[in-house]
């Protein structure tokens, strides 16, 4: 076992690797690419085993590196992948499968809608309902001031609102 | 924030679950990675390595226009080499004349003033016949 006493690889997957996944999937709309993200992630934190010490709330440090390592995927695919971003609904949706027509509808839509927001007010709609973090976390996980986060989760809510509006109306 | 209908109907939309088979292969690979040392962290050597990554960083965004201008500024410096003057700028400080050379110039100065028939003296005579004017003050003494 190479690993030390104190860096319990096993149980930070554990606990953190299913939201990580979540929100990683969100951002690059790549299973592939999430998986690379992912492992890539657990092994800096193998080979960097201090890279925890003093960290109070390892969900929220994780993010951030998570978070860095995505925007740096995104960097790289640069214009060559420029026109995946304008084929989101083509792209793997980070919502579960359902069998429900009109939830299958929705989530499609949701998926749809989200893979056209900005990818900065995408990172934070994500972590604001899905992981149920406060715009204090957020702004420390994605290194942003507080209001920045509250101002990009508004405009990509609305967005949301105006995009599914009709849908959800129909549907509620 | 108050969580309106909206908002509560997109955060009950359920998450894709992570594959279980991952689990196995990322645990593998992170186990499997040597853990680097603290110590070792700031290699010798790795300053070449962190100025690699900064200029990569720095010159990413486009990398062609880098090239570009690099490639540019080489044609520059090469045409301003090959239209350098290769002469020396000041001249090489020659040799005194030999006596034998002074004579001989000498005498050819002598002839072109009588071919010329100039009533210059020559130097020696000039110096002989030449009477420095006096000075204001010393007009009067000089009178007298």
């Amino acid at each position: 076992m190479k690993m030390p006493a104190g860096m319990d690889i096993a149980r930070l997957y554990d606990e953190h690797a299913q939201p990580l996944h979540a929100f990683l999937l969100n951002l690059t709309r790549d299973e592939a690419d999430t998986r690379d993200l992912l492992q890539e992630l657990f092994v800096k934190l193998a080979r960097s085993p201090h890279l925890l010490d003093g960290i109070r709330e390892e969900r929220a440090f994780l993010i951030r590196l998570a978070h860095n390592a995505a925007i740096d995927l995104i960097r790289r695919r640069g214009t060559r992948d420029k026109t995946r971003e304008n084929f989101a609904t083509e792209m793997i949706s980070p919502f579960a499968p359902t069998n429900d027509p009109d939830e299958k509808v929705f989530r499609e839509n949701l998926a749809a809608a989200l893979g056209e927001l900005p990818e900065e007010q995408r990172a934070v709609v994500h972590l604001k309902l899905w992981e149920g973090l406060t715009f204090e976390e957020i702004a420390a996980a994605l290194e942003i001031p507080p209001n920045t986060a509250a101002s990009r989760y508004r405009y990509g809510l609305d967005k949301l609102r105006g995009r599914l509006r009709p849908l959800y109306e129909e549907i509620k | 924030m108050k969580t309106d209908d909206f908002e509560s109907r997109l955060q009950s939309q359920p998450l894709r679950p992570i594959p279980p088979d991952w689990r196995a292969e990322i645990l593998a690979a992170a186990r499997n990675t040597q853990p680097m040392p603290r110590a070792l962290r700031p290699a010798p050597q790795a300053w070449l390595v962190t100025i690699n990554h900064q200029l990569s960083t720095f010159f990413w965004p486009h990398p062609k226009a880098w090239a570009g201008l690099a490639a540019v500024w080489i044609l520059i410096l090469a045409m301003n080499f090959s239209m350098h003057d290769s002469s020396p700028r000041l001249a090489v400080k020659s040799a005194p004349p030999s006596p034998e050379v002074i004579v001989e110039l000498k005498k050819q100065q002598r002839m072109f003033a009588e071919l010329v028939g100039s009533a210059e003296a020559p130097d020696a005579d000039r110096r002989k016949i030449f009477l420095p004017r006096p000075r204001s003050e010393h007009c009067e003494i000089l009178a007298t």
